[in-house]
């Protein structure tokens, strides 16, 4: 039975989220160079039209009506925007490609880390997080690379290049754009403080409202058989309510920003104006600088307005980022090896809890196992089955006490040394994504399709030769969707190709219906002939032709021996047995 | 305009057609709407403005020299830039308060409808589809309602320039007002394109994001079978195929943003010639084509609107047919309310498998196939018109509602839902701590109330994800055991249990509904041997009935479906 995990996966540090921004532009110094030049370049051109029309200005305020000079400078104004286009392409073309090699770097590197996780680091976080992480967090972090990260850059580039360009023109009237801007610092850094937790609220209260709108379709028939519409018409009433609360607040920072970033472009143009007229009273510029910084005040509002926006988005991808990177601090030891010198298993004294500070859930379990035996373990919920199975499993090390295989201690095994001595089988038979050939070869990689088909034989999964494709039909997502018995079926048809001297069963077919648990037994005989067996039982019957029966309660073997001595003591199992039998 | 939400009654939705749906939308919020449709022309026609005044400024103040007047205009640009932000942000409120109304009130709508259709829903609508309303429709929907305001107000404006820029030259006019759209449209096709090539992309994206799901799913079978390298190897390998049509997609997509960007600059730079050349000429004054310029500029903000308008109007209508649709679904079972129920407990009995159930007694079912089992729940609870007697009057045309009441089939497939665990296994009624903790004892599931950090506060993932199967199945029964109904159906309620706690839950369930009808669908021995009488089904027909023991002795079937497996070796 699964316990309740309080223990998580790391979450990288802001220090290493740094470290990791940092790396995304050292570890790509070309693309970075690339992507820097042609923005600044583009981000140039479009700076080009209003300087010439300020040009225009001048030559028509200086000469009324030469149509050759303005033809000039009107043309060039054509060619700049030809250039722009062109440029803004080319940017934004490498800025893509940039995004897409770095992401396709993080994710390599997040499985990559995923998979050298150790098995106890694994069974301890549970899968949840890491999915969460696996889904979630790479199409945020993706998102941002693709999106607000060029969005961000670009308009930030263009803020200071239509600055610079009003400096060049005249400094003064450079100061004079800036302070629009500059007010704009003070609203902006108030607003980004607050966006980040304000559109997370609102993300998360979103997909609250989604969920409970589809848990209520889904789960219709429950709503009807236990009366429990008035509940979810509540249920999402009240996250409507919260969906409304978290949107209000978002609004309001955006109407505190807003405004501002609105008024203060048209105050740059406004101060440009003003500015501009007294120096071109007293002959210290020119009209056409004076126009041509105006134009560029007003066009302001656009690449400002981008980076606020982004910047959000940047933000919240970084608390990504971190879970991403994180995985990679949840260590990756490497188990020291060892050779068994036979396949006997024994367990001395052994203690074991979930975490340092949990109560222990094993106390003191001493068991010998030998070859070629079949032990049965039954028991209530809770009374540590499944832990034991774990650790004989070598899935994880007890607290104190050893559980060892022919001397050696089960979790200090190679994962193929371990796996050819010792397979763990459970309730869930994950069906991987790819064809029949793929989910075994897992299991073998050199075995070939006869072996495979063997395997497959062997129990009794006689059904892949009616599939469409036969081994390289595909499975899972889209293709084919075995059920759960030929899902057993395959899980127990790469035990056979793994070829261990012992199996471990944990409840594997406890929620397959009767009939189909009658099916996947039938084929679990196969696979274990020869080998040794423990099975955590599930229905008794699986007790009464084992050689031997543990009975356990509150981490503990209360009983042991086989069936008849078990029945006869007239302990619990005699009771159970009993009962069971109605006898 | 606020918005109050959730809102007491969202109403009765046009389910017509999608476009009726959307104009219903509209039509519950008529005062906002008009209000959206007021601030967002009037944002619009004030961004024409300031180019006009800037025009005045340049020409009256700055080239006369005329620091009076430069100050005048300059002032009036301030004041027009200051209340234009006060409209924008109030046509930005109004319009999010519009949307707002439009998403909540379709939420509402969805579920107070979902809850009428009830056990029809999940049969004809697709889990995906309802999460998509949920997710991307919803939005969509939304979005929509962006047209009656800033999409009036882009009208108004267009027309607005128009007039200004004849007053300057009709045949600046003229180009400007016909070269804009036509622009602007034809960025439509190379939109599509864009489109078409994302969707490849997102297709790809999503299949890789599937896959590395599906390593961490079947990451404990690597662990212990092996096979990381070969998963490790062709994730790197789809991954970097996903990058290189990320690059195509790239190629695509700076094309379609330099263009939209790039196109009107050059326009622009094509307009401003022209006008440059007519002011060369002595035909406009410097002011006037400085206007020009800014008219221009300014012109793509409503165009812009115009045409997201359309397109969003086009993703709503198909977002808004979904929704129309499971609005549109009707329950199968047709609620006559031509006989009454029968007052006090009484016989049920359904013809098609010949299966009677006495009133107080506690009956197990045995089928050989757990189908046929399921389908005779499903007729004495009324899932189904069937030929199905209470009291020997026809189920079928009783009231649904007091049917569901007193008769509750209990299955493995009941929906859990999210939230604190005493919210989870919640019935119609309340319970107080007292009762909930009375048949969590029944279900034996004490140890996930204790297992959990708060008890019965503790918050539940839906469908119970973050619990065992046993423990499920275990709330699922506590939940049954609240709602206490008169004749309680049970479809295999232990099956992921283990035997001592099987046993634990008989013993307890059967003093708990002491005289009440119990119904338990079963092939477990632990149960079988608990009940009043047992009824052995085979191929959907009663084949025997009798107790345990009886069968036992004289059924073989029945024995080696009790004791499956037994006459072969396991262990």
């Amino acid at each position: 039975m699964t316990q309740k995990h309080t223990w998580q996966l790391p979450v990288a540090s802001r220090a290493a989220v740094r470290r990791a921004n940092r790396e995304l532009i050292t570890t790509d110094p070309r693309g970075t160079v690339l992507v820097l030049l042609t923005t600044s370049l583009a981000a140039a051109t479009g700076l080009a039209a209003p300087w010439l029309i300020g040009r225009i200005v001048n030559h028509v305020e200086a000469d009324g009506a030469d149509t050759s000079t303005v033809d000039m400078l009107a043309f060039a104004i054509v060619g700049a925007a030809i250039a722009h286009v062109v440029l803004t392409r080319f940017a934004h073309y490498l800025a893509h490609r940039f995004a897409e090699r770095s992401l396709a770097r993080l994710r390599e590197e997040f499985v990559d880390r995923t998979l050298a996780l150790p098995t106890s680091v694994v069974e301890r976080a549970g899968t949840g997080d890491l999915m969460a992480r696996t889904t979630g967090d790479i199409a945020v972090v993706g998102g941002a690379l693709r999106d607000a990260a060029p969005e961000v850059f670009v308009g930030a580039l263009q803020t200071l290049f239509i600055l610079g360009a009003v400096f060049l023109l005249d400094p003064v009237l450079g100061l004079c754009a800036a302070t629009g801007v500059g007010a704009l610092w003070f609203t902006g850094r108030w607003y980004v403080r607050r966006a980040r937790d304000g559109y997370l609220a609102e993300g998360s209260a979103n997909s609250e409202m989604s969920e409970t709108l589809a848990a209520t379709a889904d789960g219709a028939r429950t709503v009807e058989a236990f009366g429990l519409q008035r509940r979810r018409v509540r249920a999402g009433d009240r996250s409507v309510a919260e969906a409304h609360r978290t949107r209000v607040y978002t609004l309001f920072l955006r109407c505190v920003l807003f405004p501002q970033v609105d008024f203060s472009y048209m105050l740059s143009t406004c101060v440009v104006l003003v500015a501009g007229g007294l120096l071109y009273t007293n002959g210290q510029a020119t009209l056409g600088a004076v126009v041509s910084a105006a134009l560029y005040s007003m066009q302001l509002v656009d690449p400002v307005n981008r980076v606020l926006m982004w910047v959000e988005n940047l933000q919240r991808s970084s608390a990504s980022l971190a879970r991403l990177k994180g995985v990679a601090e949840a260590g990756t030891e490497v188990p020291p090896g060892g050779h068994p010198r036979d396949d006997r298993l024994e367990v001395t004294g052994v203690h074991y809890a979930y975490h340092a500070s949990y109560r222990d859930v094993l106390h003191g379990v001493d068991l010998s196992v030998r070859p070629g035996e079949r032990l049965a373990i039954v028991g209530p919920s809770g009374a540590g089955k499944s832990t034991l199975g774990r650790l004989l499993a070598g899935v994880d090390r007890p607290r104190a006490g050893t559980v060892s295989v022919g001397g050696v201690p089960v979790a200090d095994l190679a994962p193929e040394e371990l796996r050819r001595r010792i397979v763990l089988v459970t309730q869930e038979h994950h069906v991987f994504i790819g064809t029949v050939r793929d989910n075994l070869a897992i299991a073998a990689p050199a075995a070939t399709d006869a072996d495979l088909l063997g395997a497959l034989a062997a129990v009794d999964a006689e059904w892949v030769h009616t599939l469409p494709a036969g081994l390289g039909t595909e499975l899972g997502a889209g293709g084919l969707a075995l059920d759960a018995a030929q899902a057993q079926q395959l899980a127990l048809a790469r035990v056979v190709l793994v070829d261990p001297h012992t199996v471990i069963l944990d409840e594997a077919t406890a929620l397959l219906d009767p009939a189909t648990a009658r099916q996947a037994e039938r084929a679990m005989g196969a696979v274990l002939a020869g080998r040794t067996v423990i099975a955590i039982a599930h229905r008794l019957h699986t007790a009464h032709y084992a050689d031997r029966v543990a009975v356990m309660a509150d981490g503990r073997i209360t009983e042991l021996g086989n069936h008849h001595q078990l029945v006869e003591a007239g302990g619990e199992y005699a009771r159970l047995w009993r009962s069971w039998h109605g006898a | 305009m606020r918005l109050k939400a959730p809102h007491a009654d969202p109403g009765v939705p046009d389910t017509q057609s999608a476009l009726r749906y959307l104009l219903w939308l509209v039509r519950k919020q008529p005062g906002r709407v008009c209000l959206g449709v007021l601030f967002g022309s009037t944002w619009m026609l004030v961004l024409v403005v300031p180019p006009y005044l800037i025009a005045h400024a340049v020409d009256d103040g700055l080239r006369a020299r005329d620091m009076g007047r430069l100050g005048l205009w300059t002032g009036l640009i301030a004041l027009t830039g200051m209340v234009n932000s006060v409209i924008g942000i109030m046509r930005h409120r109004t319009m999010t308060f519009v949307r707002l109304d439009a998403g909540f009130r379709t939420v509402e709508v969805v579920i107070r409808h979902a809850v009428r259709v009830g056990a029809e829903l999940p049969r004809r609508v697709s889990t995906g589809e309802v999460v998509s309303i949920g997710a991307a429709d919803l939005d969509r929907i939304m979005r929509t309602m962006t047209t009656t305001g800033p999409g009036v107000g882009a009208v108004v404006a267009y027309a607005a320039v128009a007039v200004l820029l004849v007053g300057i030259s009709p045949l600046l006019a003229l180009v400007v007002l016909l070269g804009v759209p036509a622009l602007l449209l034809s960025l439509g096709p190379l939109l599509n394109r864009m489109r078409e090539t994302e969707t490849a992309y997102r297709e790809q994206q999503g299949a890789l994001a599937a896959r590395a799901g599906d390593i961490v799913a079947g990451l404990r079978v690597l662990c212990g079978i092996g096979g990381k390298d070969r998963f490790a190897e062709r994730y790197r390998r789809e991954s970097g195929a996903l990058r290189d049509e990320g690059y195509r997609v790239g190629a695509v997509s700076s094309w379609i943003e330099a263009v939209t960007v790039g196109m009107p600059s050059l326009f622009l730079a094509a307009v401003t010639w022209l006008a440059a050349r007519m002011t060369a000429a002595g035909e406009i004054t410097i002011g006037e084509m400085v206007a020009v310029y800014g008219y221009v500029a300014m012109l793509a903000t409503p165009v812009y609107f115009l045409i997201e308008g359309a397109q969003d109007i086009n993703r709503g209508l198909v977002a808004a047919r979904r929704v129309v649709r499971v609005l549109t679904l009707r329950p199968t079972v047709a609620d006559h309310a031509a006989t009454p129920c029968p007052t006090r407990a009484a016989e049920l009995h359904d013809p098609a498998s010949g299966l009677t159930v006495r009133p107080g007694e506690l009956l197990a079912v045995a089928a050989a196939s757990p189908a046929d089992a399921l389908a005779v729940a499903d007729r004495l609870g009324r899932y189904v018109d069937s030929d199905a007697t209470w009291a020997g009057r026809p189920l079928a045309t009783m009231p649904v509602d007091e049917v569901r009441r007193r008769i509750l089939v209990a299955d493995n497939d009941a929906y859990l839902f999210a939230g604190p665990l005493r919210h989870a296994v919640a019935t119609e009624t309340d319970h107080d701590d007292h009762e909930i903790h009375a048949a969590v004892h029944t279900a034996v599931a004490e140890d996930v109330v204790t297992g959990l950090p708060d008890g019965l506060a503790s918050y539940i993932e839906a469908q119970g994800r973050d619990l065992s199967g046993g423990q499920r199945q275990r709330l699922r029964l506590t939940r049954a055991l609240l709602a206490d109904p008169e004749v309680l159906i049970l479809v295999e309620p232990t099956s992921a249990v283990d035997a001592h706690t099987e046993s634990v839950i008989a013993t307890r369930l059967r003093e708990t509904r002491r005289d009440r009808t119990t119904v338990l669908i079963a092939t477990s021995p632990l149960l079988l041997d608990l009940a009043d009488r047992v009824v052995f089904l085979v191929d959907g027909r009663v084949a025997a009935t009798g107790t345990h023991g009886d069968l036992l002795a004289t059924e073989p079937g029945y024995r080696a479906l009790a004791y499956r497996g037994s006459e072969e070796e396991l262990v």
